[in-house]
């Protein structure tokens, strides 16, 4: 913000962040206990278990069964693309809702928002049958392809995504683009050349929540995907612990560890995009 | 942005959006089986496809999402030729026309134990070729309980000798609040899940949960909470994680924990279920199997495979090595190397006085209220006669059909 | 402000006279018609008539939107409207249709699927005759077999028939006189090998003779069978032939007039049965109304503590002068990034009374999970874990859209912090993020995986029917009645009229709380 804060403002400032950390990490020191224990237990009663070892990490990249690297690029290709659409989708359909009057508009930003609130216990299946008949027209899109997994993601385009961008979009002085408009561009060349930068950061947040959300699912590839080449990161990780028994808590924590580092390194790019708007005064209106 | 595009881009290259089918396509023989099925089956097929030149392709899926992703797969024609799972389902997958009948001549039925047959019989038809059994029994550490006890009583006087929750020591744990871990102390005195009627079919109007045997099952958890001995909040993770610590003297567990117990480095032992006043504890058995899929495209082929292939004394025994539970496969069963196993001895001893659990599709609402009504019990919110009653009148409620 | 070009884009677009745009969307739309009408074309093959419908509706609707000037918004929409409509409202179409229907455990077949599961039954007759057999092909790939008895009866067959033959004809030739035939008309006989690789063809053959069938039983073998059901198709009715028992279809499953059913079941219209079910049956609708009130209240709580850590996190950062903000941000999302599943797994055991860590630091056996008010509040507190980090990023989006020069102003004015943060900031945020903090609600409301995995929607509450726990949401008791706690297997048909009586409730209260709210009101700055 403008006003600059003093020192021991910052100090405490660092001192309460340091104690969210910590709560952040309690619970992952566990997971990580659980990585080492050769036990296969989850709820180890000691920080560092006896015979505690790096097996599990080990056996994640060498056990050809589970081609775990292989998942976590399945997932992060399918999570990627995904996003990718999902946020131009998003955000075209956002700046019509957003800049457009037109008939159906009210009713069209209501139905969005209501529809994804409805439990659709069918989905799996309907989706399943859908999926099936593409893919006896387009044999690469159908059942257990990832390009068919993707196009049912892209369902969530609008819904939730075009109403926050919309929100975000409102937010943006109309002047701005005015003056551009009587210059004689097209509503789409304002929308992408004057638009679109100044709403980096929701369609950072955009991309970012599409992103972690395809990359956790786990119940419509694991109905959609067969066989362990085609398995995203969350399906092969369940592969570890829905065993009728014996599940396999070491090796499904340190695959949950290592899952976890695609979805920080995205935060880490596209933070950036996040609070891009800090320096954005040169295009101020 | 550009090149975080590029860089996805780059991936699809890498990657390329392929697919491959996982259903019954004719002359390809696929089959659906969990991780450690699977991991066994693959060389199998393997030698089999060299063999007779046909492929076989093995698809790994989690146990839990076997039967759910069948009931939605195999009736749209996309499901596999032959699945891999429990005996359970059988009730519900032929109930929805999913599984191929199997006929076995009289010499083919004679090589497999009677308990298998049975649990995968339906309506008096075979609908699976079953290949291990397992039911729980008494593991304990050996360290700290030299000689198991045979008698409940003489369970409870070492159990309370080496409880002491304070230091984070137990005696004796179970999954108390977990229906199939509980149930040997409701059947001991006579508690049973359905009745059977006259055909010898199950019946599930008839359930005896809250009958006098089930009821003093309930008692004797009661007393074990009143003792101090267990307590509520343990749970399956908190049980296994105690035990391979060392800090659990006994426990109620199946075989699939025993390669956990080894890695631990836990000298344990394993025992059959004690008696409750001279009654036998019945455990629940559970039988894997071999189904066909009904709506197969290769269902001489499948039943070649598994009858001519599988089911084998050498590939029985291979899949024995590979993950040791109790072949149902009686020349497998009876092989010296499979006798000689102490554990296959104590938990097949345990199965010996086992009961299959109900494979017909109404067991779906037992687990769900039979899990509370025993939570009641152990936070003695609930007095265990008035729980199961409770229990047994909500199933009933359920049970509408 | 908002009246000039908002409606002025088609006459906007008109004044770009370059004709090349024009052409190129006239040929993209005529080349995705072309593809459109070749895949119609391959549908009506596969006798997929919604599908079709479905197509050209779109068609015609990208068509309309791309040509017609007065719906040039829909042409920012459209893209994602295909999809929604697709993946979102189909599915939803489908739930409501099914909720109708008895589709579960014991009818999950179309009627069309049973009959063919039925029809395809077999027995085989009080002295099962056995044939050994050699199979033959022809240069076109065609397949015949020759079976015997062994009695050493020789049949052949032909198409779908089989024909008693007589071997000693000239037209069949054993080459190396093994007492086998090695071809005859142009056929030649098949090799082991090569009877495996036709099996799944040999497997298909069901060769009639007289009134029975015969069909390979194993690749060694053929066996005389009887089919047991016929189906007929004017008096829907299925017949068994073996006693000749007459079975009509009975809410999806063929039963005869003394009771006796056959399965398996097939998917059926059953009208409003489940719907009366639901109203009626005391161990469904009893637990309905404590579980939707802890839903409402778990959803609000979620959000609120949630949202509330996350704005105080983010203004934390909003500091120019504070180092390391971008390594604590990163830090700060990884339980955002870590799965869900084990997480809450984690804490389920953190919590646990007897030996979990939470309650060895307070020193106290806390029955977390066996007392209702302590498992609610394990959730919230879980949950809150999970869900500041989602809440701390789009706060900090959202605190960029807020002009910097009104906290200058108010700076300059004197305005304290606080005063700054309650009518600037606050008020702001809220307008890009109230629609966020609405899909967060809705979000926790169908928060399936946390409930489940944390407490199964327990501990259950003494007296309640049914499984029904203190901590149940709607959606985790839904999936209860569905999956096995409906007492009968799957029964998705249930479960879907629930979903739609729950849809209805959340509906009408997000409607009547929109127009109170005024979230639907447009808000504008222009600076």
């Amino acid at each position: 913000m403008f006003r600059r804060s003093s020192l021991p403002r910052r100090i405490s400032k660092h001192l309460i962040i340091w104690v969210f950390i910590a709560l952040v990490f309690f619970p992952i020191a566990w997971i990580f206990s659980a990585s080492l224990n050769p036990a296969n237990t989850l709820i180890g009663q000691e920080l560092i278990p006896p015979n505690a070892n790096w097996d599990h990490f080990v056996n994640l990249f060498t056990n050809p069964r589970h081609p775990f690297g292989r998942w976590l690029l399945n997932s992060v290709k399918i999570s990627g693309i995904t996003a990718i659409l999902t946020v131009a989708m998003g955000a075209l359909a956002a700046y019509a809702f957003s800049r457009f009057r037109f008939r159906g508009r009210r009713t069209g930003l209501v139905t969005m928002l209501l529809v994804q609130m409805f439990p659709s216990m069918m989905a799996m299946v309907a989706l399943f049958l859908f999926l099936q008949r593409i893919g006896g027209l387009v044999p690469w899109a159908g059942l257990n392809t990832h390009a068919g997994l993707i196009l049912i993601y892209l369902g969530g385009a609008l819904g939730f995504n075009a109403w926050l961008m919309k929100g975000y979009f409102d937010t943006i002085p109309r002047s701005l683009e005015e003056s551009a408009l009587i210059d004689g561009a097209t509503p789409f060349q304002a929308f992408i050349w004057i638009i679109l930068p100044l709403v980096r950061p929701i369609l950072a947040v955009i991309a970012i929540l599409t992103f972690i959300g395809t990359y956790g699912d786990f119940l419509l590839p694991s109905i959609l995907l067969t066989g362990t080449e085609q398995y995203t990161f969350a399906v092969g990780l369940r592969l570890f612990i829905v065993g009728e028994f014996d599940t396999r808590w070491g090796i499904f924590a340190a695959a949950a560890l290592l899952g976890a580092l695609p979805i920080v390194i995205i935060f880490l790019l596209l933070q950036d995009f996040i609070v891009s708007g800090l320096t954005r005064g040169a295009v101020k209106g | 942005m550009k090149k975080f595009i590029t860089l996805l881009l780059s991936f699809i290259l890498l990657v390329g959006i392929t697919g491959t089918v996982g259903a019954s396509v004719p002359g390809v023989l696929t089959i659906w089986a969990d991780g450690t099925r699977a991991q066994i089956l693959e060389p199998i097929a393997a030698e089999f496809a060299a063999a007779y030149g046909i492929q076989v392709i093995v698809h790994e899926i989690g146990f839990g999402e076997l039967k759910p992703k069948f009931l939605i797969a195999a009736p749209a024609g996309e499901g596999p030729d032959i699945l891999i799972g429990a005996h359970d389902w059988v009730g519900e997958l032929t109930a929805a026309g999913l599984l191929a009948q199997i006929h076995l001549k009289p010499e083919e039925k004679e090589l497999l134990s009677p308990v298998g047959i049975n649990a995968f019989s339906w309506g008096g038809e075979l609908f699976g070729f079953p290949y291990i059994m397992e039911a729980v029994a008494l593991f304990y550490n050996r360290a700290l309980v030299p000689v198991p006890p045979t008698t409940f009583e003489e369970l409870i006087t070492i159990a309370r000798k080496l409880t002491d929750p304070e230091v984070g020591k137990y005696g004796f744990l179970w999954d108390a609040a977990n229906f199939y871990f509980t149930f040997p102390f409701l059947s001991a005195s006579g508690g049973y899940v359905f009745g059977v009627d006259e055909y010898g079919a199950l019946n599930p109007r008839d359930i005896g949960l809250a009958n006098e045997g089930a009821i003093r099952g309930g008692e004797l958890i009661l007393r074990l909470v009143k003792e101090r001995i267990i307590f509520p909040g343990v749970d399956y993770g908190v049980m296994a994680g105690l035990f391979t610590a060392g800090r659990a003297a006994m426990i109620i567990n199946g075989p699939w924990f025993i390669s956990d117990v080894r890695a631990a480095g836990i000298d344990y032992g394993i025992a059959k279920l004690p008696t409750i006043d001279n009654n036998v504890m019945r455990p629940f058995v559970g039988v894997h199997g071999f189904m066909i899929n009904s709506l197969s495209r290769n269902i001489v082929i499948a039943n070649y495979f598994l009858r001519t292939y599988v089911f084998t004394k050498e590939i029985q025994l291979q899949i024995w090595r590979a993950d040791p539970r109790i072949p149902t496969f009686l020349p497998a069963f009876l092989s010296p190397e499979v006798q000689a196993d102490p554990d296959v001895k104590a938990i097949g001893l345990s199965a010996a006085d086992g009961i299959p659990m109900p494979n017909i599709p109404e067991m779906g609402a037992v687990w769900a209220v039979m899990g509370a009504a025993l939570g009641h019990i152990i936070t003695t919110e609930l007095s265990p006669a008035e729980a199961l009653t409770a229990a047994v009148e909500a199933i009933k409620g359920l049970i509408r059909y | 402000m908002r009246v000039g070009y908002l409606i002025t884009g088609p006459q906007r677009e008109m004044r770009n006279d370059n004709l090349y745009p024009l052409i190129l969307k006239i040929i993209l739309l005529s080349g995705m018609s072309a593809v459109a009408l070749w895949a119609m074309i391959i549908l009506i093959g596969m006798e997929e008539y919604w599908l079709v419908g479905a197509l050209a509706a779109g068609v015609l609707c990208i068509n309309f939107v791309f040509l017609n000037r007065r719906a040039y918004p829909f042409r920012y929409i459209l893209p994602g409207l295909i999809f929604f409509v697709a993946m979102v409202i189909f599915p939803l179409v489908y739930t409501v249709r099914i909720a109708f229907t008895n589709f579960g455990t014991g009818h999950f077949l179309t009627k069309r699927r049973a009959i063919e599961v039925l029809e395809g039954r077999y027995y085989r007759p009080q002295d099962p005759v056995r044939y050994t057999f050699q199979a033959f092909q022809n240069e076109a790939g065609a397949l015949r077999v020759i079976l015997t008895t062994i009695d050493g009866d020789s049949f052949i067959s032909d198409a779908e028939q089989l024909i008693a033959v007589d071997l000693s004809q000239v037209r069949f030739i054993d080459d190396n006189n093994d007492g086998l035939i090695d071809r005859f008309d142009g056929y030649r006989r098949l090799t082991r090998m090569e009877i495996f690789r036709n099996l799944a063809a040999l497997e298909r053959l069901r060769l009639s003779k007289d009134e029975y069938i015969v069909k390979m039983t194993s690749p060694a073998e053929f066996t005389r069978f009887h089919q047991r059901f016929r189906y007929d198709p004017i008096e829907e009715v299925m017949i068994d032939l073996k006693t000749g028992t007459i079975y009509r279809p009975q809410y999806g499953i063929f039963t005869s007039a003394a009771g006796e059913r056959l399965t398996p079941g097939f998917k059926a219209d059953i009208g409003w049965r489940h719907f009366r079910e639901i109203l009626h049956n005391p161990a469904i609708s009893r637990p309905f109304f404590r579980v939707f009130y802890w839903t409402f209240l778990f959803a609000g709580l979620s959000v609120v503590t949630t949202f509330a850590l996350g704005l105080f996190l983010a203004l934390t950062f909003n500091d120019p002068l504070l180092g390391g903000k971008k390594f604590y941000r990163s830090i700060l999302i990884i339980p955002w990034a870590i799965p869900g599943f084990i997480s809450v797994l984690i804490w389920a055991g953190l919590f646990n009374t007897e030996v979990g860590i939470i309650n060895q630091l307070i020193g106290h056996r806390i029955p977390w999970f066996q007392d209702p008010f302590l498992a609610r509040t394990a959730l919230i507190l879980v949950n809150l874990w999970l869900g500041f980090p989602f809440m701390m990023t789009i706060s900090l989006g959202a605190l960029q859209s807020i002009p910097h020069e009104l906290h200058e102003a108010a700076y300059v004015d004197g305005a304290s912090p606080w005063q700054r943060f309650h009518s600037i900031t606050f008020p702001l945020l809220m307008v890009s993020l109230a629609p966020l903090l609405v899909g967060s609600f809705a979000f926790n409301f169908n928060n399936f995986a946390l409930v489940f995995l944390l407490t199964g929607g327990g501990p259950h509450i003494p007296g309640m029917p049914g499984a029904a726990g203190a901590t149940d949401i709607l959606i985790s008791y839904t999936y209860k009645l569905a999956f096995g706690g409906g007492g009968w297997g799957i029964q998705y048909g249930l479960a879907s009229a629930v979903s739609i009586i729950i849809a209805l409730i959340i509906g009408t209260i997000s409607l009547i709380n929109f127009k109170l709210s005024g979230t639907f009101k447009e808000v504008t700055i222009d600076v």
